[in-house]
């Protein structure tokens, strides 16, 4: 407990148990979290970003066509500005291309976002993949 | 304070009081929300955030307005009542404010939807009227807190020295405070790329250096450094004392107010645990700040 006599603060001598309790609770969490970085320290090890890519939906919309999927980072390190193509592949030869840019994929985490085609690739093979990034 | 006094008794004078402290609060608002009404990414959030966290987070700020407004006041209130009525004027000044501003820069159009609209002024209320609350305290001063409304109660005060010169601060209220404080502060910071973008550039040694720098700093603001308001700690109690009871838990309290603030702008989704923690303590770095400066101001 804190009391204030004329504008000066002075902790009181007797405090409350559940100041104690508080404080305790209190260290704990932060001693976790501590040894919770620490061990992610300690095991840190230099990765570059892995992604995979799974396409989630595919819809036809209005003048278009679109290819929903999450791109997952597997590896501890943040990718930036990652960017996925996606072609339509008829037989091998490219029929249509487009692109989208992520900000950031975050290290052993999941994005999503869409492309969106001019025309339903129908039978033929959609390829999703990622093209490039930058380190943040 | 005496001038203050004289005029209280005739209704005229109550008025203009009245409205010298709307000003107060309005110019508060300003100051306290124009960093957040000149910031990108919370325009953006104004239509992308989704509507419940939106909605809880302005719902969250109506206790929260009461109790800060109890605890510090337009006027240094008494009663409930008073508190719920501060609160209340301070958060529609948060949001005419926030609006005036916010159509002032060109960022409202009539042409927008009316939910971008709404979205937009909603999210920039709860650090405007948290402003409001402050600006009416702290730039009021001591003639500011003296200045009450003809309520018929003001008699209560009177005997003795006027305001009673020792008022003990519970230990949850300090609690609170921190709360406050930290998130103001995040408000601030948290909506900006710059939080998560510091949290990927981080190695997990950076993190361990900022938590330990934070909690150091927590203690330091309030503990060691002669600022005005400082809490002294007596000469017998070890210093770990006040450590443990008030610096660790403000922490906690920063850090969780982190994870809400990042929850609330979606900064936590689809992201995994470390990122989250290390997006946590980047952002409970000004917590921490805001927290010990709370504790000192309020």
């Amino acid at each position: 407990m804190t009391t204030t006599a004329n504008k000066r603060h002075t902790e009181v001598k007797e405090p409350h148990w559940i100041e104690w309790a508080t404080g305790m609770v209190s260290a704990l969490v932060v001693v976790a979290t501590i040894a919770w970085v620490a061990y992610q320290a300690w095991t840190h090890d230099d990765m570059q970003p892995e992604f995979s890519i799974a396409i989630t939906e595919r819809r036809q919309t209005e003048g278009g066509y679109r290819v929903a999927f999450d791109i997952a980072n597997k590896a501890t390190a943040t990718a930036a500005a990652v960017t996925v193509r996606g072609e339509i592949l008829d037989g091998g030869n490219l029929v249509e291309d487009a692109d989208v840019t992520f900000d950031y994929v975050p290290a052993e985490s999941k994005s999503s976002g869409a492309i969106l085609f001019s025309q339903d690739p129908g039978t033929r093979e959609v390829r999703v993949r990622a093209v490039g990034y930058i380190d943040p | 304070m005496n001038g203050a006094r004289a005029e209280r008794g005739n209704d005229a004078g109550g008025s203009r009081s009245f409205l010298i402290g709307l000003g107060r609060g309005a110019a508060g608002a300003m100051l306290f929300g124009i960093p957040m009404l000149m910031t990108m990414e919370l325009w953006q959030l104004g239509f992308y955030i989704e509507r419940w966290r939106l909605l809880l987070l302005l719902i969250v700020n109506i206790p929260l307005l009461i109790l800060l407004a109890h605890r510090i006041g337009f006027e240094r209130t008494s009663t409930l009542a008073e508190a719920c009525r501060d609160a209340t004027i301070a958060y529609g000044l948060g949001i005419v404010i926030g609006a005036a501003v916010l159509i002032m820069l060109g960022d409202i159009k009539p042409h927008m939807p009316p939910s971008e609209m709404l979205g937009k002024i909603a999210i920039q209320s709860v650090p405007a009227s948290i402003g409001a609350l402050l600006g009416r305290s702290q730039l009021g001063g001591q003639s500011g807190n003296d200045e009450h409304e003809d309520d018929g109660e003001e008699d209560e005060e009177q005997g003795g020295g006027a305001v009673p010169d020792e008022i003990s601060t519970s230990y949850s209220r300090e609690l609170f405070l921190m709360a406050v404080g930290a998130l103001f502060l995040n408000l601030n910071v948290a909506p900006t790329e710059e939080i998560i973008l510091i949290a990927y550039k981080m190695t997990p040694w950076h993190a361990l250096v900022t938590i330990g720098l934070s909690i150091a700093i927590m203690h330091g603001f309030v503990y060691a450094v002669a600022f005005k308001g400082t809490h002294e700690i007596s000469k017998e109690t070890p210093w770990w004392h006040a450590f443990f009871r008030f610096t660790l838990p403000g922490y906690l309290v920063a850090m969780l107010i982190s994870f809400y603030v990042l929850w609330t702008f979606g900064r936590l989704d689809d992201t995994a645990s470390t990122q989250m923690l290390m997006s946590a303590i980047v952002l409970s770095f000004p917590g921490a700040i805001g927290a010990a400066a709370a504790r000192l101001i309020l």
